[in-house]
Parts: structure tokens; sequence; C-alpha cells
């Protein structure tokens, strides 16, 4: 399969701009046409209800997708370089180049999000690409795996299923870049494998237990925010999918001043959002499977917070109840690891600089959420703090905002995901440079000065000199 | 020069990551004061470092003047310069559906970063990543090749000189200490050098999930077209080829010609070689030495054992160190020069029957960090561009490209995972950390359509919405009248789901 997939794309059938855009806009058409029946295999994957299918993960990947259509000419032509008096005369300009044959692994969390938008990327860019979805959602899976060669040419993305086994296979076969979502643990195997071949690797991954990566995604309140609106969309932000988002708000930060108004928000917001209890509406996604189920349950015996809703787990039907945790601790259980599920721990602080310092003793997470309308308070949060994205007063909804880079840092992982930044991680910029037999002068030694370092800035006529001052040794920039 | 102890290097990055976390780095301002040292620390210094080229390589000053300190200077400025702009934030290109959001991207510092130079350019590759990553807001630690010590004492001394030892510092030594520095959690890993450490680094920083930048070699071939003008061609290749000693990543490692050709670009080349040293380089000392015996006695491996037939030069003496420029023709594919990057001054010829044999030849082996090509025939440049994959292409010349204002980075073999110069290399050391702000106004404007439970019909209209259009399928064969009526039916499908009460996707 990966011998085929290289030397179909040392056929050069992908260079075609024309063919590219053929197999994107099939790529579009084959979830278009086919959205009851993967609505209806998530439903089974993960008891997802459609509607949440339909808007979050279908419509998001066909934006995606069509997005790559419509910019696949300008992604993909060469760029010339900004002008410069010494180099115009080389034409220097970028190609932008497919790196060849890929591989795409996918989570279980969006099985289809996750896989085809990188798929799409990956196209747009002239590879060709193995994909393996996740085995944790079978029907999925048989799903793509089904529908892909009927839409696309056979020739230039293939599926490849298993289970640990065959991803160890592929993973000893040299890529020319490897795009995996999913967690750290597995995400230090994939890098250490690639490492053989010196093959490029994107990441987005989510903490682990094995690996005590703690970059868990917070949000901070403000006391001052409008908490109704917050607690609605951090509530359901957190039930969305079941908490199996990498972007789930995890856990919440809140003076303790202003914690029992913020739960009461909360549970109004839950209520309002679920009238119904989701075991019987079915409104809410469930755990992937039983072992994840397990692991929640483990997590909420352990706990020693105080449960404010919720708390029933039924493992049997992979069923974890919303819950909201008040007074819990720094060190408590649902503070090791990701939670991925549907409980959200409210971890009272003194105040905002005591938030910034609890979300700094972690790792770098996904995301931060900051619910507040206050600009300095924001601006404090976000200039304190690091993380792969930002988003204020709502959740979620930063992946699917047109032209943003969506990519982790640190243990969230490296590269971008999404738009152009997708398609970048897909391509090698490749200069070309074109010397006119006249530009030997140049580089004649008397022809060429050193560069003459700035001393003076010729609109102030100032002299900058940097020194170290002070007792405590800091550096100054003085004028004179 | 002295190893940094082992037990320090672990105070070394923590040091550097208080530095970071303290927020000083933050500051443009600061960012910029500190690149201005960089370049006071290069340009007050100058005779200095081509003296330690010299101890290190035995580089011409001349030649260490016009490349090394020239370029790097060129470097130091152009981040110096730029610093603000690069750093700035960006907004996200207009969208009617996102921009209530105000979507920015922030260019933020990735953290405490490592850059491991090596010892063939060991001021450019170390303080242009150096600048960079200055610039991008980082603390680093820096790792100079050992095989240079002449060079990397001299930074050693310098840097805590010009630059605020809180947020630069050097750490010296061989394989214990770079291992030490290894097994350390950094934010991004730059290493230039050759691909079997490559490995070594990413294995490490695999453990860590450290992104890393690697900038390797290869074989650059140049590829020659008869019709091209010889004599210029000749004079830039072998320029290319002896600039310090052939010891650089980007020199031209074979030629390759057809066969009918080869006698005439031999002439030519040993007529440039003998134009550019008039004078035995043993004697002139115009050519930069092997940088150690252990690769002086590498080179004298490959050139004994090949079973090409040496034209000029083939002399290589291990005790000084020094190689000779050799030039060897009738090259297979199989000989002793063609198994490894040749990394000395030492040039085969490889006679092919045609283009095509050529660009098979080259498309048989990794890919290279550079294509020469030498030729004034535009459909001869583009054949050879369109079916060759490699870091960067120069066509024409030699060694120049990496000055120019575009990205340059390998690709499979030859490297990965950023680029150098100018902007890219600034964003080899950035995260872009977008923002967006969620107006309330959202939920009310069809956004409130997403919570559960789900209203049937406003949920529909947020769908449509949201959802895109599709162009017909066999869009290519409509035609451009013929896709503008299926846009405009298209369109008003869309009306009419968003307005309809029947399910979402029949209308």
């Amino acid at each position: 399969m990966h011998g085929d997939l290289r030397t179909a794309f040392k056929s050069g059938k992908t260079r075609s701009l024309a063919f590219r855009k053929e197999q994107l806009l099939q790529l579009c058409y084959l979830l278009e046409d086919n959205h009851e029946r993967f609505a209806q295999a998530f439903r089974i994957d993960l008891g997802r209800p459609s509607e949440e299918s339909e808007l979050v993960e279908l419509t998001g990947t066909l934006t995606e997708l069509k997005d790559a259509y419509d910019n696949v000419e300008k992604w993909a032509s060469p760029e010339k370089a900004p002008f410069s008096w010494l180099w115009f005369a080389m034409s220097p300009r970028t190609r932008k180049e497919p790196k060849g044959t890929v591989l795409i692994i996918g989570p279980f969390n969006y099985p289809v999000y996750l896989i085809f938008c990188p798929l799409a990327a990956a196209i747009a860019a002239g590879n060709t690409v193995l994909l393996k979805p996740s085995e944790l959602c079978e029907a999925t899976a048989l799903l793509i795996t089904e529908l892909l060669p009927q839409y696309l040419d056979p020739e230039i993305v293939s599926v490849v299923n298993g289970g640990v086994h065959e991803t160890t296979k592929v993973l000893e076969l040299p890529f020319d870049h490897i795009l995996y979502t999913g967690n750290g643990h597995v995400g230090r195997i994939i890098c250490a494998a690639a490492a053989k071949h010196l093959t490029p690797v994107t990441l987005e991954v989510r903490p682990d237990l094995y690996t005590r990566d703690t970059g868990k995604t917070p949000c901070v309140i403000d006391p001052e925010c409008d908490m109704k609106t917050a607690a609605k969309r951090l509530m359901w932000g957190k039930l969305l999918n079941g908490g199996q988002v990498c972007l789930s708000p995890d856990y919440v930060l809140v003076p303790a001043t202003s914690q029992d108004a913020f739960i009461s928000a909360l549970k109004a917001a839950y209520y309002e959002l679920h009238p119904v209890n989701p075991r019987k509406s079915g409104l809410m996604a469930r755990m992937v499977n039983t072992r994840h189920t397990m692991r929640v349950k483990r997590l909420l015996d352990d706990s020693r917070a105080t449960i404010v809703i919720g708390g029933e787990v039924d493992i049997e039907a992979c069923y974890v109840a919303p819950t909201i945790l008040r007074d819990v601790a720094r060190d408590d259980a649902f503070m090791s690891e990701e939670i991925f599920g549907p409980i959200l721990p409210v971890i009272p602080v003194k105040d905002v600089d005591e938030a910034i310092a609890f979300i700094n003793e972690g790792d770098r997470p996904l995301s931060i959420y900051i619910f507040s309308s206050n600009a300095s308070f924001k601006a404090k949060v976000i200039d304190n703090t690091q993380s792969g994205t930002v988003l204020i007063n709502d959740t979620i909804t930063q992946i699917l905002v047109h032209g943003l880079p969506f990519g982790g840092i640190g243990p969230s992982g490296h590269g971008y995901t999404t738009g152009k930044y997708a398609f970048d991680q897909f391509t090698h910029l490749r200069a070309v440079a074109d010397s006119p037999n006249w530009s030997v002068s140049h580089l004649s030694p008397t022809a060429t000065r050193r560069p003459d370092v700035p001393r003076v800035n010729p609109w102030t006529g100032l002299t900058p000199h940097c020194c170290l001052r002070g007792t405590h040794r800091t550096w100054c920039v003085t004028y004179s | 020069m002295s190893c940094t102890p082992l037990e320090e290097i672990p105070k070394v990055y923590e040091g550097l990551k208080a530095a970071f976390r303290s927020g000083k780095t933050k500051s443009v301002a600061f960012r910029k004061a500190q690149l201005s040292q960089l370049l006071y620390l290069l340009d007050d210094n100058v005779g200095r470092f081509q003296q330690a080229l010299h101890a290190d390589l035995g580089r011409p000053f001349k030649e260490a003047q016009l490349l090394e300190i020239n370029g790097t200077l060129l470097q130091l400025q152009g981040a110096h310069d730029n610093v603000e702009a690069w750093a700035s934030p960006q907004r996200a290109p207009f969208s009617l559906l996102w921009y209530p959001m105000s979507p920015i991207t922030r260019k933020e510092p990735k953290g405490v970063v490592l850059i491991i130079g090596p010892f063939n350019y060991p001021v450019y590759l170390i303080l242009c990543p150096l600048a960079a990553a200055i610039a991008a807001g980082n603390t680093v630690l820096l790792k100079p090749s050992e095989l240079s010590m002449a060079t990397a004492t001299l930074l050693t001394e310098l840097i805590p000189q010009y630059l605020d030892p809180d947020v630069v510092r050097v750490v010296n030594g061989a394989i214990p200490e770079t291992t030490k520095i290894l097994e350390l959690p950094f934010d991004h890993i730059l290493y230039t050098g050759n691909g079997r450490v490559g490995r070594v680094v990413s294995t490490a920083a695999a453990q860590h999930l450290t992104p890393v930048t690697l900038e390797l070699g290869g074989k650059c071939p140049c590829v020659i077209d008869p019709k091209c003008d010889l004599k210029t061609a000749a004079k830039r290749i072998m320029w290319g080829k002896l600039a310090n000693g052939g010891q650089i990543c980007l020199c031209p490692d074979y030629v390759i010609v057809p066969a009918h050709f080869q006698d005439a670009v031999v002439e030519a080349l040993v007529a440039a070689y003998k134009e550019l040293h008039p004078v035995d380089p043993r004697e002139s000392g115009e050519v930069t030495r092997m940088v150690n015996k252990r690769h002086a006695e590498r080179i004298k491996k490959l050139v004994d054992t090949t079973r090409g037939t040496i034209v000029i030069g083939g002399e290589v003496d291990t005790e000084t160190l020094y190689a000779a420029p050799t030039i060897v023709r009738d090259v297979g594919p199989k000989d002793s020069l063609m198994s490894e990057e040749l990394f000395g001054p030492v040039l085969p010829i490889v006679p092919v029957s045609d283009v095509d044999e050529a660009i098979a030849f080259i498309g048989e082996r990794d890919h290279p960090l550079c294509l020469y090509i030498f030729s004034n025939d535009a459909a001869f440049k583009t054949k050879v561009i369109d079916n060759t994959l490699s870091g960067t292409v120069a066509i024409n010349d030699t060694l120049l490209q990496i000055g120019a204002p575009t990205p340059f980075g390998g690709v499979g073999a030859s490297g990965h995972g950023g680029y150098q110069s100018g902007k890219y290399a600034f964003e080899t050391f950035t995260h872009m950390r977008p923002v967006t702000d969620s107006p309330n106004w959202l939920d009310s404007a069809l956004m409130g359509a997403r919570y559960t439970p789900y209203d049937e019909s406003s949920f529909r209209q947020l769908n449509a919405v949201l959802h895109a259009r599709l162009p017909p399928r066999n869009a290519a064969s409509l035609g451009y009248f013929g896709c503008m009526a299926a846009e405009i039916s298209c369109s008003l499908n869309w009306y009419r789901r968003f307005w309809s009460n029947r399910p979402n996707g029949s209308a």
C-alpha cells in the first residue's frame, strides 16, 4: 500500500491543481451525500445525538474541505520574495511543493473532522495519503474505508485499519510527514519512530496519565462577568461530545467568594440545556468505551470533592452523568490528568493572580478560556500564561474560525492543523534563485562592504546604549 | 576550551527557564536591544573571529569576512530591523461569519530553546538562529561545535559580555555534555549537522514532545545543460566547491553532465580552478583545510578508493589536514565518491546519457538540500525543477541563495521543521496563539441554536448558515456560464433551505 502510494506520487498525477481540486470536491460530496450514514455511525460509536454531529462534525468538516477546494490555487501558487536591492537580480521565489507520501492517524473523538480536514490539506498540497482511522470508532472507520475508494482516486488515498500491531507496522515505514491526533503517550512513540526516518511530525495531543503531562484546559472566571451566559457556554462546551473534545473546558478557576454564585449559574445552565435527563433524552454522547468509562469512574471514586449534581456512572452502558464538583483541591484525583468526560471540577482560588499561578504550574494547555468583559482582566491572563489558543467568553468555537492557526504548544502538541496552516504543514517551501551572469561584480571584496551596524538613529540623532544597571543588574537602554 | 561540568547543565537550563518565566523577554524593546548588542558583538570583534576561523579551519581571512561574517551581519541586521513587524499580532483575514469574534493571532515565544551549531560555519549557523530565537522572545541555550574550538571559546567569552546572561547561555562539550543537554525538556531544538546525530536529537526530543528543526546536508547535484555559458558555470561551481574547503551543507557535491559533453566540462572546470588558484592553495593558503584528522582520513579513503579518473589533485595530507582540490571524471553511481556527502574539496563528475537520466539519478537518492542547475533554457530548468524535489534550487550560481529573502530549509533527509533566514526563522521559534472573543449577542443571532434541547427551525437555520455551498460535481465540464448557472441554482437552493420548514437537506 505504502509502495503504491509512493509510486503514485512519483508518477506526478497529484501535481496538477485541477486534479487536486477534483479530488477535494469529491471528498466534499463524499460527506454531503452520506451525512445520514455518518450521523448513524457516530450514534453507534459514541452515542452522539445527530443534531450535534450534523452541526459540529459534519458541517464543520465540510467548511474546511470547501475552504481547501476554494483556495488550493492560491495556496499552491509560487510566491515572489519581497523586494530587496541585494537580491532582486536573482528573481528569488518560493515554490510550494508536496512533501510526498504522508500518514494521518486519527483519534476516536472526532473521527471524521480530525481525519478529513488534514486529508483535505494533504491533498491540496499535492501529497498521496495513508489514513489510519481510530479503531475505537469501528462503524466510522468501516464507513470511511468503504466510501473513500468510491469517491477518491484509490491510487492517492489508502486506508489502513487496525490496532497497536498494525499501527506499529505502519510506523516502520518512511513517510514524508506524519500528522497524529491523540494522546501524548502515543505521540511520543510516533515521534520516536519518525525520528528514525527523519520524518517531520505534526502533533495534536492531549495529556495522558502515563506521561504525567498536566496540560488541562482551564476556564478563568471574572466574578464581574455575565455569569448566566458564561455558565451556559461553559456547560455547552463541557457536555459537547460527552466532554471528549481536545478543546473541552476541563476545569474552572473561580474566586472563592464567587464560587457559590457560579455553581448556581452552572446548575441553572445545565437544567436549561438538559431539562430531561440526558440518559433518557439521548442528547449527550456517551463515553467511547468501557475502558474510558472505568477511567472516569476511578477518578470519581478517588476524588475528595463535593458533588453538586451527577456522579453516576454506568460502565455497561458507557454512560457518565453530567457532573459538577465544587471545592476541588489542587491535588485532587481530577487534577491528575485530562478528564475527557462530562465532569466539571470547580476550583476556588483567592484571586486572578492565584489562578494564573495555578495554570502556570501545570503544562501549557491547548486552550485557555476566559470569561470576562474587562479588558485588563483578559489582558492580564493572556499576557501571563501560555497556551495553544485563547477563547474569551465562549468555548470550543475557536477551531471553526476562518484564518486562524490552530495548534498546541509544549505537551499539547506542535504544528497547526486548520486551513492554510494545515496546507503549509504538508508543503515544502522550495526556494528558487536564478543568478544572471552580470552579478559577478557584486561579489568582489571591494564592492562588498560590511553592513553598517546602526549606531546612530537617523531620526533622533541618538545612539542607543545597552548596559546593566542597578543592584538587580537589569538591562537598560539609554540614548545619548 | 573547557567543557561545562555535567552537573552545571541542568542549573543553566533552570536559570533560562526562570528568566523566561520572569517575562523579561516579552518586551520587544528588550529583544531589539539584545539584537543590537549581538550586532556589536560581531562587528566589534571581526578580526578575532577571522583569527578563530583561521585557527579552526585554516579559512582565509577574506573568505571569512565576505561569506560568513558579512552574511551573519546581514541576517542579524534583518532581525534587528524587523523584530517589531514580525512580533506584532496579526488579524485574521476578514470573514463575515467570524469577524464579530475579533479573531487575532499573537506571536508568542515558545520558551527555552536549544541551538546546536556545526563546525563548518560556526558563527553563521549559531548566531543567525540565535538572533531569530531572541527576536521571537525566547531564552536560548547555545551549544557550539567542539570541533571548532577557537570559535566556541570566543563565543563563550563574548556572549556574556554583550548579551544578558539570564537570557542566553553557552554550554560547551562533546557527546556526554550534549547527551545531558538533550535529557532536558526544551520548547524547541534547532540542530545543524549530519543525519546520524539528527536522528539522535529527534529521538531525545520525542520524549518531551519537543518540536525539532533539523538542518542537515545531502549530496547537492549540479545539472549542466550543454547549451549553458560553460565558462561562468565552471567558475561558479569551482568557487562554490572550494568555499570553506567544500565543507558547507550547500556546496555543490557532484556534477552530472551528458556524456558527450564531459570533456568540455572537465576542461572548463580545470581552467576555472587555475583562474581561481593560480598559486597552489597549499602554498597560498587560499583553501580552507579539513576541520580535523578524522575528516581528512575520511576524504582520503573516498578519493583513494574511487574508480573514476582523477583529473587534478587527489592528494590528501592527513597530518596537515590539507586536501587538494580534486576533480574526478567518469564517476559511476556506485563509486565511493557517491556513497556519502563529500564535505571536502573533491568534485566528482558523473556522465549520463541525457537530462532524463540525470533526473532519474537524482530522484533515486535522498532529497538534497540544494539542486543546482546551469542552463539558460527555460524549458530545461522547468523540466529539472518540476521532476525533482530538493530543499532549495539555485540556477546558474552556487551558495548565495541562503542570503535571499526566501525560506531556506531542507526536505526529507536534508532536514525539516522550519526554515532559516529572515521571517521564516522567526516563525520557527514562535508559537502562533490565536485569540477570539465571543460577544453575547451571537447567541441571539443564530448561535443560540447550538444549545440543547435543539429547536428544529433555528437549528436548521444555523446549520444552513454554516453549511458550505458546494459547486456542481462536474464543474470542469460545465464551462464558465455553466458554472455560473450552477452557482445561482446552488444559492437559490441554499436560501430555500434556510427558510424551509422541512428537515435539513431536503427542500
